[in-house]
């Protein structure tokens, strides 16, 4: 690891400004990803500036929302009462992930960014274009069993990692920023971005721009709402895939519904196609299977990780089934 | 007195461990120095065609960057050195991540800022990593320390006609990896000519024969220092490269040199479990007598070294079959050498433990008295007894704890909700060698007593059980007495493997403790000061530090008061060659499998083991703990995974290689027969790889009951269940 200058921020405008000056700095919270990448090699800064000093970690109500700092931590988010009742799916989406010593440690901000566990993007020995672009994706023809089916491209196959992500997507949650151009508010399907051909691009942030919070509409899909994580182990591994439902039914009839997905794609992935399924229809086994076709159309198996397109079906019928009551 | 060998003392190192006394190799702080790194291949096969260093060393603080241009000239060691070469000595890379060159700086984070700055260059040549790469290219290795890599007995096509049922089918598992908690570590320290290494090996005394031969110097200027391991599993049983690199370059710099083996660097330094296939063939008569057993197994060698590691005695040691055909091919491919995994004789084992399932199927008849049929105590290689006698005993115990007689035998007959429940079982297997090993006993003025045997606590618990098994000799409370281990300077012993440590070192440690108790017994009785003047020896006996003369306790002495009044401590020594054998028991496994997610939960495990005399029932415990843990690793979860292009290792880290977390782990019981083992002076055999051998078949045929569904590929992920 190279050495690097460490400096400690003491409000938003001063991190902002110590990252945006120096092209190879960046902010370190829980570092729990971090400081992994940068002893690996995946990642290199010349300057890590310290936000936990900064006053972003209250859990507050809003008007019809709930805020949520980006300081907050995992483990905090994850059993705070109003988001357990409100959000059940953004909790069950944080006690799924990691380890408690990580959810202790890792911010809400932090989660978001962080970086896939593809193997060859994290082994310098190998080539990666998110590491290096145009070095190549060994994974297309490699070890793609973790590997994404959506959203894929010629130059990238590697999955999003966060579970809270994908929950976030299904509750409509908002990014709050504050960057050198002063601050903005992403809605959640906005924040990352596919590969592409810019495979090393993730999201939208500009550099020096720093996530301040989360706003989570308060929405009767959200109060109910659920999230199931599928993995190789019982704890404490990412997700092989994983599915977000927020379900508001009437009667039986789908009235609103948001449906995400993890461990399939190269994003958080929203199915608004599988949603638009069930929209006004009636709840049943059928429509819930038209809806996990829906879902999975346009998807690319590789060589290790076709089984994904028939296990995360199986997940979201799961996942219905239990929500909507049907038998 | 109740004995204390057997008592489930807690570890005696215990505190020393969990607050952070306990010092490992990595921990060893020696003054002025200096921090070695590796830098390794990104290719698996061809040669180096430039190295350029011109960056590393302006790196400020770095000391040296040694490549095989510059390293010092080195001896391969002969077997069993399993590497067959020494790297750094010419340009020609065997596997990817070989080092290719070695830097030396002030600190740790200067020498791995330099290391990433070589610029190496190759002329790369296609690898293949894959059995499935290879096809055709299996061979019959030469004969190995086991012996013939074939073993015929009796005619197995005769017994295979004969059969009224078979199964014939072919059971893999991935290459698996040791990952011991401590990362191999190296501090090499030179005064003059003498060497000392504080090492992470589970072998102070090979350590020393192989540095001595790859240095070309005696073997005595060299001491090795190993007081705590943090596990090894098998990859810190041989001497790897890393050790003698760093040795010869403090040589070289006349600076102490250590280096800490990065997890990634564990995955290509240290050997790995072979990639494993084999066909299992077995046929048995209508009332289930086994007419043969067919074994024909593949593993991956490397390209420098064509030792089998996981090896095949289970195909003739545990069941008595007339007609028995085992043969171990292997196929070179372009990976590192592999070497023991904690159980060598646990790939074989699996087949046929699968294969016996599904004969039990096949017959109509219930698994365990297939086995029960079955089980011999003869070794149809010599005719002699190997100790397998008990494995009924393990049977009952284990089965009867578990519930085994309510299992209603047809797949998919057990339901709760969403899930389906199944029960397994298989019997475990596994030999212990001989080796032989000598200790020192010394009981001082004090009354207090130090044993020294240059053996290792690997973390199984030696430093504990070797305290119980001398305090008992001595007739001494386990507070007075101290026990050291890990230095070459103290007897030798063998290694820390094969499951050995504690049927080999028990003996002499308990023959040097009965020389010294005797030793002060002779002091007493001619001591005029003494209660004890004049009695005849054979009849004192030592408790709790006292002498009695048995028929008349109230005259007695002391260890403390015969000693002092001697004037000067009584040392006495042992050695001991343990007779080798084979240790059986059986694991029953409950699993609960999510049909619709392919999801599977390991639920219950009852095992049993015959292992002698128990001397310790908690560090006993642990050992079966470990073993069933990983077998549900080795089951379900672990697999190496490489790159069929790059021939690197994907997921070489505690992230992406899947052991078991706790929440993997079932409830797990454990019983022993406990009966000692007549060769033994203190009735132990050996046992450590026992549990485990046989958990994955376990588990995959509790997976077969659950669900109707045979997975013969391991791991059983849950998209073999969709």
């Amino acid at each position: 690891m190279k050495n690097f200058e460490y400096a400690r921020a003491n409000n938003p405008a001063d991190a902002v400004r110590l990252v945006g000056d120096r092209p190879g700095a960046t902010f370190i919270a829980g570092g729990t990803d971090l400081l992994n990448l940068m002893k690996d090699g995946a990642q290199t800064h010349d300057r890590i500036v310290d936000v936990n000093g900064l006053a972003l970690t209250d859990i507050s109500h809003g008007n019809g929302f709930l805020r949520v700092g980006a300081l907050a931590r995992m483990a905090d988010v994850g059993a705070h009462r109003a988001v357990r009742e409100k959000f059940p799916v953004v909790s069950q989406a944080l006690l799924a992930s990691a380890s408690p010593q990580v959810r202790n440690m890792a911010s809400i901000g932090g989660n978001l960014l962080q970086r896939t566990r593809c193997g060859y993007f994290r082994d310098t020995g190998s080539a990666c274009n998110k590491r290096i672009p145009g070095s190549g994706c060994p994974a297309i023809d490699g070890e793609n069993r973790g590997h994404a089916v959506l959203g894929v491209s010629d130059h990238c196959i590697a999955a999003h990692p966060s579970d809270l992500a994908v929950s976030l997507i299904a509750v409509d949650a908002v990014v709050l920023t504050n960057g050198p151009h002063g601050e903005r508010r992403i809605p959640f399907g906005d924040f990352h971005l596919a590969p592409g051909d810019t495979p090393e691009r993730e999201n939208v942030l500009t550099h020096g721009e720093l996530i301040v919070g989360l706003e989570l509409p308060l929405t009767p899909a959200a109060a109910k709402s659920q999230y199931l994580k599928l993995r190789d182990r019982a704890t404490f591994e990412f997700a092989v895939v994983s599915v977000a439902a927020a379900l508001d039914l009437r009667g039986r009839t789908v009235n609103d519904v948001r449906l995400a997905f993890g461990g399939i794609a190269t994003k958080p992935w929203r199915s608004t196609d599988a949603e638009a399924v069930l929209r006004g229809r009636a709840l049943d086994t059928a429509t819930i299977d038209a809806a996990g076709r829906a879902a999975v159309h346009g998807a690319i198996p590789r060589a290790h990780n076709a089984f994904k397109i028939d296990l995360v079906q199986r997940a979201l019928s799961r996942v219905l089934h239990e929500l909507g009551g049907v038998r | 007195m109740s004995p204390l060998i057997g008592r489930a003392v807690p570890r005696v190192d215990g505190h020393a461990k969990v607050t952070g006394g306990a010092r490992y190799a990595a921990d060893t702080h020696v003054p002025g120095v200096t921090y070695g790194t590796l830098a390794t291949s990104t290719i698996a096969r061809g040669t180096i065609t430039t190295i350029d260093t011109t960056l590393a060393q302006a790196v400020p603080g770095v000391i040296a960057v040694f490549t095989h241009l510059t390293m010092p000239r080195l001896v391969t060691p002969p077997s069993p050195y399993p590497k067959g070469f020494v790297p750094l000595q010419d340009a020609t890379i065997h596997h990817n991540g070989q080092p290719v060159a070695y830097v030396v700086a002030q600190t740790l984070e200067q020498a791995q800022e330099a290391a990433a700055l070589i610029d190496v260059r190759y002329h790369a040549e296609p690898a293949k990593v894959a059995i499935d790469d290879a096809p055709g290219e299996e061979f019959l290795p030469p004969p190995g320390p086991e012996g013939p890599q074939e073993f015929v007995h009796g005619d197995p096509a005769a017994g295979l006609a004969n059969a009224h049922k078979k199964v014939d089918a072919t059971y893999s598992s991935p290459v698996h990896h040791h990952n011991p908690i401590e990362t191999s570590a190296t501090v090499a320290v030179w005064d003059g000519d003498q060497l000392t290494l504080h090492e992470s090996t589970q072998s102070i005394s090979l350590t020393q024969q192989i540095v001595a031969q790859a240095l070309s110097v005696p073997q005595n200027t060299i001491r090795v220092l190993t007081p705590f391991l943090g596990g090894g599993f098998g990859s810190k049983a041989p001497v790897w490269p890393h050790t003698l690199l760093t040795a010869a370059v403090a040589r070289q710099l006349r600076k102490p040199v250590k280096l800490v083996l990065t997890r990634a660097q564990m995955y290509t330094s240290s050997g790995h479990r072979a990639e494993f296939r084999q066909q299992v063939t077995v046929g048995a008569a209508k009332d289930g007598t086994l007419t043969a057993i067919v074994n024909i197994s593949n593993q991956q060698l490397s390209r420098t070294e064509q030792r089998v590691f996981n090896t095949s005695e289970s195909s003739w040691m545990v069941y008595g079959c007339p007609n028995i055909h085992a043969k171990q091919l292997g196929v070179r491919l372009d990976l590192p050498t592999p070497h023991f995994m904690r159980s060598p004789e646990g790939p074989a084992l699996v087949g046929l433990e699968m294969a016996l399932d599904e004969l039990s199927y096949e017959l109509g008849m219930d698994p365990v008295a297939l086995r029960l049929k079955n089980y011999t105590d003869l070794n149809p290689e010599n005719g002699q007894k190997i100790g397998n006698q008990n494995l009924p005993e393990c049977l009952k115990l284990a089965g009867d704890a578990f519930g085994w007689s309510r299992r209603n035998p047809t797949p998919r007959s057990m339901r709760d909700g969403n899930e389906l429940i199944g029960w397994g079982m298989a019997t475990e297997a596994h030999s212990y060698h001989a080796r032989a090993s000598s200790a020192w006993v010394q009981i001082d003025t004090d009354g207090h007593a130090l044993a020294r045997c240059g053996t290792q606590d690997i973390g199984t618990g030696t430093y504990t059980v070797m305290t119980q098994v001398t305090a008992e000799a001595l007739g001494m409370p386990m507070n007075s007495v101290r026990f050291e281990l890990g230095d070459t300077n103290f007897p030798a012993a063998g290694f820390s493997a094969a499951s050995v440590t504690v049927s080999s070192v028990s003996g002499s440690v308990d023959k040097a403790a009965r020389a010294a108790r005797d030793a002060v017994i002779a002091l007493a009785v001619a001591d005029p000061h003494s209660p004890l003047h004049g009695a005849a020896p054979d009849r004192i006996v030592t408790e709790h530090g006292f002498l009695f003369l048995t028929d008349d306790r109230t005259r007695r002495d002391s260890y403390q008061g015969v000693v002092s009044r001697h004037g000067k401590p009584v040392e006495a020594t042992g050695s001991f060659l343990n007779v080798p054998g084979y240790t059986t028991g059986a694991s029953f496994i409950e699993v609960r499998v999510d049909p619709w997610l392919g999801r599977v939960r390991v639920t219950r495990a009852v095992a049993a083991y015959d292992i002698g005399r128990v001397m310790n029932h908690r560090t006993a415990r642990s050992q079966v703990l470990g073993g069933m843990i990983w077998g549900v690793g080795y089951a379900l979860t672990e697999h190496t995974m490489i790159d069929r292009h790059t021939a690197r290792i994907v997921n070489p880290n505690l992230s992406g290689y899947l052991v078991p977390v706790n929440a993997d782990a079932p409830k797990i019981e454990a019983f022993f027969v406990d009966k000692p083992d007549p060769t033994s002076p203190v009735g132990a055999k050996g046992f450590g790889e026992a549990p485990i051998t046989g958990v994955p078949a376990a588990i995959s045929n509790a997976i077969y009951h659950a669900t109707g569904r045979r997975i013969r590929d391991l791991p059983i992920t849950q998209d073999k269940l969709l």
